[in-house]
């Protein structure tokens, strides 16, 4: 009994310790990061024939109502050479529909499908001169990954940039993330956007006009956990090399290395942090030199989710997805040979990540236990408590003051203050409920087992529901 | 209220047209044009100077009423410059006998080639009988034509660039407007009917080459002039542009000197248009 909570005092203080780290890791990078934005000649950049093409992947499931904004934000893109490819994955309503229409597309007699990657077979490509950098592939339902698949079969360039088709790009977005592609071509493979939460702001265009918080509660909390997760973890995480998932909302990527991994991987949820261990494992088994970039400067706005049930499907599958992707690289965790994702990553994902509501819950039934059995001291309990919840906090507080070192975005100081507000609720309830998700999603995992295909398609349908609000 | 302006302006459009098309089919080559605007004029105007008109023989006008209450155009088929000078004089003599405050404003001219006679030039003379201050008889020649201070419409999203271009534009002699975003840029082509159309291709609301092609498709009597003033340099991009129609590509960085000149340029050979010398016809 006491070895356990000598055990989870240990956990606590290792989870800490690593939080702060990576945080300190982000510190360390911003003024570059704010530097390297605010002197880089992105409009020069833009016309310039020696950025490299990008095909950009826009799966599109049960899309009809906000496909055509989004395609059209996606073709007034600051970028020199680009082509846009919607993959309509099977859509029960008229996805294909409205784009034929809009777009006046008609369908190529001989698509150029090349055989990179397995996909299922596809239905037509369509495509209008007038609209020369936009193409829409139709095939039969086959999930994201599968999409994903088609797409990069199709694709004419040498980049791959995947977009989730509810989600807006800023109109510099794309260059950024080249600029930093071109910092050192040959090693980067993947590289990560930060996604923000557009509820509450203003859009117009396709373009987001004006930035504001969300109204709504749960998107709040979302907005909070995107900051800290993006700007806390994920800059301090491609610092040294060991990042793990590149958002797949926004995220760049080397074709020819995902062709070698062998294209997104379908069946389960979690594709995007799936394709980013794949390369990972087969740089460092083949022992190329290799880097998964982060970009916070590029930015994708996203609706998040504004309701319990969807915003709880949503974890749900995340928790699933990232099960799944665990169980599969577990091989990768404590393996030197695997350098910083085998010593730091891997373990730290599995043991703090995937399995830390579990730790969170015996830990607190532990804590009963002892109280009940008079071992402790009720104060004991309360600054073990505050510490954690102080030490939580001040990590909301570290990435929120990231965000006003580099970018500023939020300009009202009532975002500031709601943001401050909103990191420290998050710690009554919102945080426990992360947990019973992720819980959840296991439990899926564990029952869904082989019946895994349909339960992505699922998702999916859920997933869009999330942007036709808007 | 958007809908109503557009309206309206199609059926200004409409109206040129109407005139082209009857000075076509007119067995006289030399024809009189006239334009009346009064403002505020009585809704039986168009009655009036019709009774006014009939009256005498051996005038065959044909009238349209303008989109404006108390806006006139009289075409004069066979009619030479002062006999249609002669028909201002009555008309506005007449009218003011009957109406003594009202405020007559004529422009007139006479076309002693039916070519000449072209929507480019009706929409100039409406400009100048808009532009008259008092209630006279302007009599509107070619050289007028030549001088007639030409119209810029400035698409640039760069706030920094478009004051620059406005404000250089302008001493330069030119009328200017400026719009932000490709699609509030399409609907002032359409309404404000711009000679040449300054543009960006990287824009928000339309990508660059769709929105080059929605220029040609716009519901005006002229095409403006495109000139592309850009960031883009991808040669496929521009010799798209170029066979989508575009009069002139420039890359940013420029030199304002240079932009000068290719406007100029452009403008030109706009005007030869409009002279007739090359009467290549658009739409």
């Amino acid at each position: 009994m006491l070895i356990y909570g000598l055990f989870a005092t240990y956990y606590v203080m290792t989870v800490n310790v690593i939080y702060f780290s990576i945080m300190t890791f982000s510190f360390r990078n911003i003024m570059t990061i704010f530097r390297r934005a605010a002197y880089s000649k992105y409009n020069t950049l833009s016309g310039s024939e020696l950025v490299p093409s990008i095909s950009l992947l826009v799966p599109a499931y049960n899309e009809e109502l906000t496909v055509i904004e989004n395609v059209k934000c996606l073709m007034t893109l600051n970028y020199p050479t680009y082509e846009v490819i919607v993959i309509n994955d099977g859509s029960s309503d008229d996805t294909l529909g409205v784009l034929r229409r809009e777009f006046g597309l008609e369908p190529l007699p001989n698509p150029e499908m090349r055989n990179s990657i397995d996909c299922q077979p596809i239905n037509a490509v369509y495509h209008n001169p007038q609209y020369p950098h936009l193409y829409v592939i139709d095939k039969p339902n086959g999930g994201k990954a599968d999409s994903l698949n088609a797409g990069i079969n199709l694709s004419h360039y040498p980049l791959i940039s995947s977009i989730d088709a509810d989600s807006l790009l800023e109109k510099d977005a794309l260059i950024r993330m080249a600029r930093t592609y071109m910092e050192n071509p040959e090693e980067t493979v993947a590289i990560g956007g930060d996604v923000r939460i557009a509820n509450g702001c203003v859009i117009e265009n396709g373009a987001v006009k004006e930035v504001s918080l969300p109204r709504k509660m749960w998107p709040m909390f979302q907005a909070v956990e995107y900051l800290k997760a993006f700007l806390g973890g994920r800059i301090g995480w491609s610092s040294i090399n060991g990042l793990i998932i590149v958002s797949g909302a926004f995220g760049l990527f080397r074709k020819d290395y995902v062709i070698a991994v062998g294209g997104y991987r379908g069946g389960y949820p979690g594709e995007d942090m799936n394709i980013i261990i794949k390369l990972h494992r087969y740089m460092l088994e083949n022992k190329l030199k290799y880097r998964v970039a982060f970009c916070p400067e590029a930015v994708c706005w996203t609706q998040a989710p504004d309701t319990y049930r969807i915003l709880s499907n949503q974890r749900k599958r995340w928790g699933r997805g990232n099960l799944k992707n665990m169980i599969e690289n577990y091989d990768m965790a404590f393996n030197p040979k695997y350098k910083v994702m085998g010593l730091l990553t891997m373990p730290y994902n599995i043991i703090f990540e995937a399995l830390n509501p579990y730790f969170k819950i015996t830990g607190l039934l532990a804590l009963i236990g002892y109280t009940m059995m008079d071992m402790t001291h009720w104060r004991v309990l309360a600054v073990f408590w505050l510490i954690n919840f102080l030490s939580g906090y001040l990590l909301s507080i570290g990435a929120l003051l990231l965000e006003e070192l580099a970018f500023k975005r939020f300009s009202k100081l009532s975002d500031l203050v709601r943001m401050m507000l909103y990191s420290m609720f998050k710690f009554f309830g919102y945080a426990q409920l992360g947990g019973l998700w992720r819980i959840q999603g296991h439990i899926q995992y564990l029952r869904n087992n082989n019946s895994w295909g349909t339960m992505t398609r699922q998702s999916w349908q859920e997933k869009s529901d999330t942007a036709k609000p808007a | 209220m958007l809908n109503t302006a557009l309206q309206s302006k199609q059926e200004q459009t409409s109206l040129y047209m109407d005139i082209e098309q009857s000075v076509k089919e007119a067995a006289y080559e030399t024809n009189g044009i006239l334009f009346i605007s009064c403002a505020g004029g009585p809704t039986y105007l168009e009655k009036q100077v019709r009774g006014i008109l009939e009256s005498q023989p051996g005038v065959n006008p044909k009238i349209w009423g303008g989109e404006e209450p108390g806006s006139l155009f009289i075409l004069f088929p066979g009619q030479t410059l002062d006999a249609v000078h002669f028909q201002g004089l009555l008309l506005k003599q007449r009218l003011q006998e009957s109406m003594p405050d009202l405020v007559v404003r004529m422009t007139l001219t006479s076309f002693p080639e039916k070519k000449q006679l072209t929507q480019e030039v009706l929409i100039k003379m409406e400009d100048s009988v808009k532009q008259q201050a008092s209630g006279e008889i302007h009599i509107f020649t070619r050289e007028e034509m030549k001088t007639m201070r030409s119209r810029i419409l400035i698409v640039e999203g760069d706030a920094t660039v478009r004051e620059f271009l406005e404000i250089r534009l302008q001493m330069q002699g030119y009328e200017t407007a400026v719009a932000d975003n490709g699609l509030s840029a399409l609907e002032t082509i359409e309404s404000w009917k711009p000679d040449l159309v300054l543009t960006e291709l990287n824009l928000y609301g339309i990508d660059g080459l769709p929105y080059i092609h929605h220029i040609q498709q716009l519901q005006v009597p002229a095409v403006p002039k495109i000139v592309v003033l850009t960031e883009q340099r991808v040669e496929q991009t521009i010799s798209l542009c170029f066979q989508n129609g575009v009069d002139d590509y420039i890359t940013k960085p420029f030199s304002p000197v240079e932009l000068d000149a290719r406007i100029r340029r452009s403008l030109n050979s706009l005007r030869m248009n409009l002279q007739g010398l090359n009467s290549q016809h658009i739409k």
